[in-house]
């Protein structure tokens, strides 16, 4: 297992009675993409603050970058909030390079990697325009680029999607997949399952600021049965591996089962077994799980409900 | 501290891309400008004109000269004091302007007006007048003679005052290239001092009473002299009668002492105490705006990733005290040009003032107690950013908070001219918030060196903990999406850790 970029070692946050983030232990392995899974109030913003340094936990050890969380890593790490705001009177550059200036960059670098970012973010003619003239959307994305300034080594985007319109949505996709390319760390909180599906390596659900689950995403759509719907001639009840098969429909002697799997069976090789055996079939549907599916099973409510009080 | 300065750097520019800076930059130079301006072109003639028409013939030029010698008298006693503060009296020791005392005998002031008056002891001066000393300003008379106007005519059956002397009255007059307002007319008949013939006074309405007890006296004398001569009393013992003055010695402070002194001394620690107010209050509202929007579009998360809240509390303090800066330097740098400009004030108050401060300790405690305040009434506006979710929030705050610092001020600020030692800015003097207004206030008056260390001492300790305070509802505050009530904010006061 490769070094992790950020790791949570029973990490406990409370305010006042509530308690925000709950025994928490994960690692995000150096140069993954991670997902942070939860509805509202699951904890996710609470861990980032604190892996951030902006709230202390009130138990536990928190390693970012192999230090504990501190503005020293503040050069090493971008860092988008889920709630968004930029200083309405400042032009676009100057925002961005203000905050590259934060991150320890010196001024003439900031300002070139600002408006690179700016050309690649199409806002390169807006450089001058203060905040207060973009749209929403166009602002959004200059505080993507107040995250990405400094080319961080462990970027950390709280809910990044939200607000953003498909066109820029998949073009923060495309920006965060060329980061993990170049060898950067990404965590990133969602409750919006599709992007994690397409992006992350491995993921982390949380509810009620307690784990649910961590691992990849193949892990967590397996952790749930698959769902395998067959049209045979005879009950294939009785075939290796199936250990239930319900009747569903059909008509004569072509019947639709809906089949349950042995624990450790594969459908792979069941329809090798009727390939082989000459088991007649004219349907085979596997049905994998969703994340959005798993997450049901691991959380116990849908993501976009919130899942407890709000957290923060 | 690269962070602090990063922030302080950001404040300063946002500061000053607002209209609102430059316009109270621009305030005071503008308003010196044109009150300076407006003195110069609209300032009210200190002339007045006036008539007499005397049907006699023999009372009107006595009232005339008579008042022209008030003039001289008030000359002569102008010029004496500025021969006295500049240590001039050795340049002529027997012109009448040598003695202080000289403007209460008659006889002297009518030597004075014989040898020139002022003009002729101006030139008598100017040779000999040593480097440095400002030059006499000559004020114009006060009472400027002058023909009836067109149109009017006085006559001893009609007393009414006519419509031609009443718009007279109104329009003012016009004499030797001036405009001055028309006092009074005199109008004596020929059978004056018979029973029913009286004199008569038409006035423009204006209080004008040293014009009118000068008619009254001239008009006295004149009814005397005939009563001396009815008598038999030869002429010359009727005027040793009339010159007739009782022995009489007044005593001025000598020039620069007493109430108006303590004025002087205190212009420039007062005036210190007047901007301290100023900018602290205009600046401060200006960064509780920028703390508001940073506060209420959650700004500060992004920011608070980068660098420690301390440092982003320094930072702005910083900048706001760096543009508090440049704003007192702009306005004390406009209104001593402009005192300079205006040279009398300068000469009489300001360079006094300047000197009074001679003390290096008091010099560095003026310092220290401009900046000191300047701090404190800079961290209670942070405070009351940190706590306000909106710019209608902070206002509920901002009154409150305004009164609570400007009212105590205004009347220290009485006090301290008035009674420098009373209870009330004794008192003041050792509550932090005012001890730089109070202080300030007192410190050309003469305060004891224990007592400038001790309340140093005290403001130090008080903006440590303020500081530190403020740190707390800083960190606090911040990131919490609650509303601030008094209960928590008195919570984050006590354990900075906690929040709910």
């Amino acid at each position: 297992m490769p070094a992790s970029a950020l790791a949570f070692e029973a990490v406990t946050k409370q305010f006042g009675t509530l308690t925000a983030v709950d025994d928490l232990s994960f690692a995000v392995p150096e140069g993954s993409v991670f997902g942070f899974l939860g509805g509202n109030g699951a904890g996710k913003t609470t861990s980032l603050r604190m892996a951030l340094d902006i709230l202390t936990p009130t138990a536990g050890r928190i390693d970012v970058l192999g230090q504990p969380p501190s503005r020293e890593n503040a050069a090493a790490i971008g860092f988008l909030p889920e709630e968004r705001g930029l200083y309405k009177k400042m032009s676009v550059l100057d925002t961005i390079v203000y905050f590259g200036r934060l991150k320890r960059m010196e001024a003439g670098a900031a300002k070139a990697s600002a408006m690179a970012l700016l050309e690649r973010l199409g806002l390169a003619d807006r450089a001058k325009a203060p905040i207060e003239k973009l749209s929403k959307g166009m602002a959004q994305k200059v505080q993507v680029a107040t995250a990405l300034v400094n080319s961080p080594g462990l970027l950390m985007l709280d809910e990044p999607f939200s607000g953003l319109d498909p066109v820029n949505q998949a073009m923060l996709e495309d920006l965060i997949a060329d980061a993990a390319k170049g060898g950067a760390t990404v965590i990133f909180s969602t409750h919006v399952m599709q992007h994690a599906e397409r992006l992350c390596d491995r993921l982390l659900l949380l509810a009620r600021g307690t784990k649910r689950f961590e691992g990849t995403l193949d892990e967590a759509r397996g952790a749930l049965p698959f769902r395998l719907v067959l049209a045979a001639r005879g009950d294939p009840a009785g075939l290796p591996g199936v250990m239930k098969a319900t009747r569903t429909g059909g008509d004569g002697d072509w019947g639709e089962y809906a089949v349950e799997m042995a624990d450790g069976a594969a459908p792979e090789g069941l329809l090798a077994h009727c390939t082989a055996n000459g088991v007649a079939l004219n349907r085979f549907d596997v049905h994998r799980p969703s994340l959005h599916e798993a997450f049901i099973h691991f959380v116990g409510s849908d993501p976009a409900t919130p899942a407890g009080e709000a957290a923060r | 501290m690269r962070d602090v300065l990063l922030v302080a750097i950001r404040e300063i520019r946002q500061i000053t891309a607002t209209k609102g800076f430059w316009i109270m930059l621009m305030a005071l130079p503008v308003a010196i400008a044109v009150s300076g301006f407006a003195s110069s072109a609209f300032a009210p003639e200190d002339s007045t004109a006036y008539t007499v028409v005397d049907e006699t013939g023999t009372i009107g030029e006595g009232i005339t000269e008579r008042l022209a010698l008030r003039d001289r008298q008030q000359e002569l006693r102008d010029l004496a004091e500025y021969a006295e503060r500049y240590d001039l009296q050795a340049i002529d020791p027997q012109a009448p302007w040598a003695d202080r005392q000289a403007w209460l005998s008659e006889a002297e002031v009518r030597r004075f007006a014989e040898a020139g008056g002022a003009e002729a002891a101006v030139e008598r001066i100017a040779p000999d007048l040593p480097a440095g000393v400002p030059p006499f300003e000559l004020e114009d008379p006060s009472y400027v003679a002058v023909p009836l106007p067109d149109g009017v005519a006085l006559t001893a059956a009609n007393g009414e005052m006519g419509s031609a002397l009443q718009a007279a009255f109104e329009n003012d007059i016009a004499v030797d290239g001036r405009t001055l307002p028309y006092g009074a007319v005199l109008y004596i008949p020929q059978n004056f001092g018979e029973p029913g013939a009286a004199a008569r006074v038409y006035t423009n309405g204006r209080s004008n009473q040293t014009l009118i007890q000068a008619f009254r006296d001239g008009l006295d004398g004149a009814l005397r002299d005939r009563m001396f001569a009815a008598q038999g009393i030869a002429p010359a013992t009727a005027q040793a009668i009339e010159g007739m003055a009782a022995p009489l010695a007044v005593i001025d402070p000598p020039p620069g002492s007493g109430r108006t002194e303590v004025m002087t001394r205190s212009l420039v620690p007062l005036a210190l105490v007047y901007l301290l107010l100023i900018t602290a209050v205009t600046t401060g509202s200006m960064m509780l705006q920028g703390v508001v929007e940073e506060r209420s579009n959650k700004l500060f998360e992004s920011v608070l990733a980068c660098i420690r809240p301390d440092a982003l509390m320094q930072g702005k303090l910083l900048g706001l005290g760096a543009v508090g800066i440049v704003i007192v330097l702009v306005w004390a740098g406009t209104g001593l040009a402009g005192a300079m400009y205006f040279e009398g004030f300068a000469a009489e108050v300001v360079k006094p003032s300047l000197a009074a401060l001679d003390d290096p300790l008091l010099i560095a405690a003026m310092i220290f107690y401009f900046f000191a305040g300047y701090i404190v009434l800079a961290m209670l506006f942070l405070a009351i950013g940190a706590v306000s979710e909106s710019m209608q929030d902070a206002q509920s705050y901002l009154t409150p908070a305004i009164l609570l610092v400007m009212i105590p001020v205004m009347i220290l600020m009485q006090a301290a001219i008035g009674s420098p030692n009373s209870p009330v800015v004794q008192v003041l003097s050792w509550v932090p918030l005012y001890t730089p207004f109070a202080m300030l206030a007192r410190l050309a008056t003469g305060v004891a060196t224990w007592e400038i260390l001790g309340t140093i001492a005290l403001m130090v300790a008080f903006i440590w903990i303020e500081l530190k305070l403020l740190g707390r509802i800083f960190r606090a505050s911040l990131l919490n999406d609650g509303k601030p009530t008094l209960k928590r904010i008195a919570s984050w006061v006590r354990s900075p850790g906690r929040q709910s």
